[in-house]
């Protein structure tokens, strides 16, 4: 067993787990924190998606240790008690989820790509959202609404 | 319509007439003219933006799915996969795997009380006991206190397989000589044939008969979320499974068929389910978790890999689909004989219902007055085919439609125009001669033609090339 502690949505956390847990396991089983799903385990779907020191990551990739002393971010970190992110928000507006699994994962990418690009074009939000697969929405509402996001931010 | 009647009525005053006369409703008229209410002054709803109820959670991921619940003391359950298409059991050796720490139970095929269940056709085992039909088939299962041991603890887990030779070819398992999937029954589990008209009439009439073979692959529902069920006893002997189950009144039923307990000692859960696309529909490895659960007194989930949601799920049936249609030179449909083979995979799951939707929509929204439809659905040694969304109405959607465009190039009218010639309108007989209501074909394509600017690239002639 290894200690790993790193700071999570803004709190230090400290857990001992295997060597070979990777971070989602760690978020999940140690933390409670489920809002990171497990979809397909080898990065292809996006489900996991967290960012760790501003940088998005598939967590079922990285290892628990990996993340020691760094900044994790999960979906769980984007709400305050009372007003929902603003991609939370207008994800909710616009019905972009449906059975709501990649949800999570979306909703960090998109987080990523408004930090990084405030202003995207639908090819640069397609790009953005290239690591997320959603099997129930076809992703044209999830478009739309980081676009709505991006035009009130401009504004 | 009121005179009509009463002069009806008067000719038969004769009273020994009239008592001979089959008593029936007097014809009375309704009022015909129904007042339909304008649904937005109805209710205020109609026209509202409406917000999906559960995003919220879902965008907070605070959404509990099957695989984010942990109780306290649960187990973690893995399937061990047979891994060969078709094999006789000669033995499986548990003893390693029972004796790795952390393990606290193993089942095998032997294990279960009532070894099959299905939807339509029991003919699926919970695990393997005696024969493998397919690579899928569990053989036996592991509970252990993480994940990653009940994985390893799998791999010690000794299968010893006399291997038989395995039915892959759906064409091979329809005829009569080849060996039964599961003998002694046949291959041909589902059989289903639909006519209309004379055939052969409507063939002689054709100036031009066009025959043509469509093949589709097996396709996997791919959700999301992979299947997960969390199994646990309560002292009083009652069973709760929370389990990503679409249908939980028949997943109440096989558990209780297959571990031989009535189903009023059951709770099915169903929670959110992570996109279903018809492969959740029946239950997997249920009653193996609620086993190992009574084994070992604690909670126990399993949730698959996603390698095991393309071979041990159902998937979409591949169809081999002969058409032959016989056509007028300018462009009206006579005759068609359509010729479907299911592949079923290794069990019947919901192919009955598949092969029934595929058969009666094969001729296709076209008025096709002399019409043979036949389907069969034939167990393979593969990966088992069941629900998906449109129940085989795709597959037949694929050929018919690849099949007109063919044939409207090779009788050069434009492949538009084709279609309207031959499409289903107000009243028309459906391939089973229901009528129908409602139809909208023509109007559907017209407009979508106008919205996208067709037009026709060879000039509808009505003297074709093989004119």
């Amino acid at each position: 067993m290894v200690t790993v502690s790193m700071n999570v949505n803004g709190e230090k956390r400290t857990a001992s787990v295997a060597p070979e847990t990777t971070l989602l396991k760690l978020l999940r089983e140690s933390f409670n924190l489920t809002g990171a799903k497990l979809g397909c385990d080898v990065g292809d779907c996006g489900a996991c998606t967290v960012i760790v020191d501003g940088k998005l990551v598939n967590s079922c990739l990285m290892l628990a240790p990996q993340a020691e002393g760094r900044e994790v971010l999960t979906i769980e970190g984007l709400a305050t008690q009372d007003r929902l992110h603003p991609i939370q928000k207008v994800f909710e507006d616009k019905g972009s989820l449906q059975c709501g699994f990649c949800g999570p994962g979306v909703i960090m990418s998109a987080k990523a790509l408004l930090d990084q690009n405030p202003n995207p074009s639908v090819q640069e939000i397609r790009d953005g959202l290239a690591g997320n697969l959603c099997r129930c929405t076809g992703y044209s509402k999830m478009i739309e609404a980081i676009q709505t996001i991006a035009r009130e931010r401009t504004a | 319509m009121a005179t009509d009647t009463k002069t009806k009525t008067t000719a038969l005053v004769d009273a020994e007439q009239l008592l001979r006369v089959p008593s029936a409703a007097p014809l009375v008229p309704f009022p015909v003219d129904v007042q339909v209410p304008d649904a937005a002054r109805q209710t205020p709803a109609v026209g509202q933006r409406a917000t999906r109820p559960d995003c919220r959670l879902h965008g907070l991921g605070q959404t509990k799915y099957i695989d984010d619940m942990y109780l306290p003391g649960m187990l973690f359950a893995k399937i061990k996969r047979a891994g060969v298409a078709s094999a006789r059991i000669i033995s499986v050796d548990t003893s390693e795997a029972e004796m790795t720490p952390g393990v606290m139970a193993v089942v095998t095929g032997k294990d279960i009380p009532c070894n099959s269940f299905g939807p339509s056709l029991k003919d699926q085992p919970v695990l393997a006991d005696e024969r493998v039909f397919y690579a899928g088939d569990g053989v036996a299962a592991v509970a252990a206190v993480t994940e990653q041991i009940a994985a390893d603890a799998i791999e010690k887990i000794k299968v010893e397989y006399e291997e038989l030779t395995p039915v892959l070819d759906p064409l091979e398992s329809l005829k009569l000589e080849t060996p039964g999937v599961h003998a002694p029954s046949a291959n041909i589990y589902g059989h289903k044939i639909i006519k209309k008209g004379d055939i052969e009439k409507g063939f002689a009439a054709s100036d031009h008969i066009f025959e043509a073979s469509f093949r589709t692959q097996m396709v996997e529902h791919v959700p999301l979320e992979p299947h997960s069920s969390l199994a646990q006893w309560d002292a009083n002997g009652r069973l709760t499974v929370h389990s990503t189950l679409g249908r939980i009144t028949l997943g109440r039923a096989d558990i209780a068929r297959t571990l031989g307990i009535p189903m009023s000692r059951i709770r099915v859960v169903a929670t959110v389910v992570g996109g279903n696309f018809g492969g959740k529909n029946e239950i997997t490895t249920e009653p193996v978790i609620a086993l190992l659960s009574k084994k070992t007194g604690r909670p126990v989930k399993c949730t698959f890999t996603r390698p095991e949601e393309f071979y041990a799920s159902t998937t979409r049936h591949p169809l081999i689909m002969d058409y032959k249609t016989g056509v007028t030179k300018d462009g009206k449909i006579l005759a068609r004989k359509i010729r479907l083979v299911l592949d079923g995979g290794a069990y019947c799951s919901w192919s009955e219902t598949t092969l029934g939707k595929a058969c009666i929509l094969s001729a296709g929204p076209y008025q096709i007055d002399n019409l043979v439809a036949e389907a069969f659905v034939v167990y393979t040694n593969k990966t088992m085919t069941g629900a998906m969304r449109g129940f085989g109405a795709p597959q037949v959607c694929f050929a018919y439609e690849s099949h007109m465009d063919d044939m409207a190039k090779a009788l050069n009218i434009d492949p538009l125009e084709f279609r309207l010639k031959n499409v289903l309108s107000e009243g028309s007989l459906s391939p089973t001669s229901q009528t129908l209501h409602s139809v909208v074909v023509r109007e559907s394509l017209l407009q979508a033609a106008q919205r996208f600017g067709w037009k026709p690239k060879t000039a509808p002639e009505a003297e074709g090339a093989f004119a």
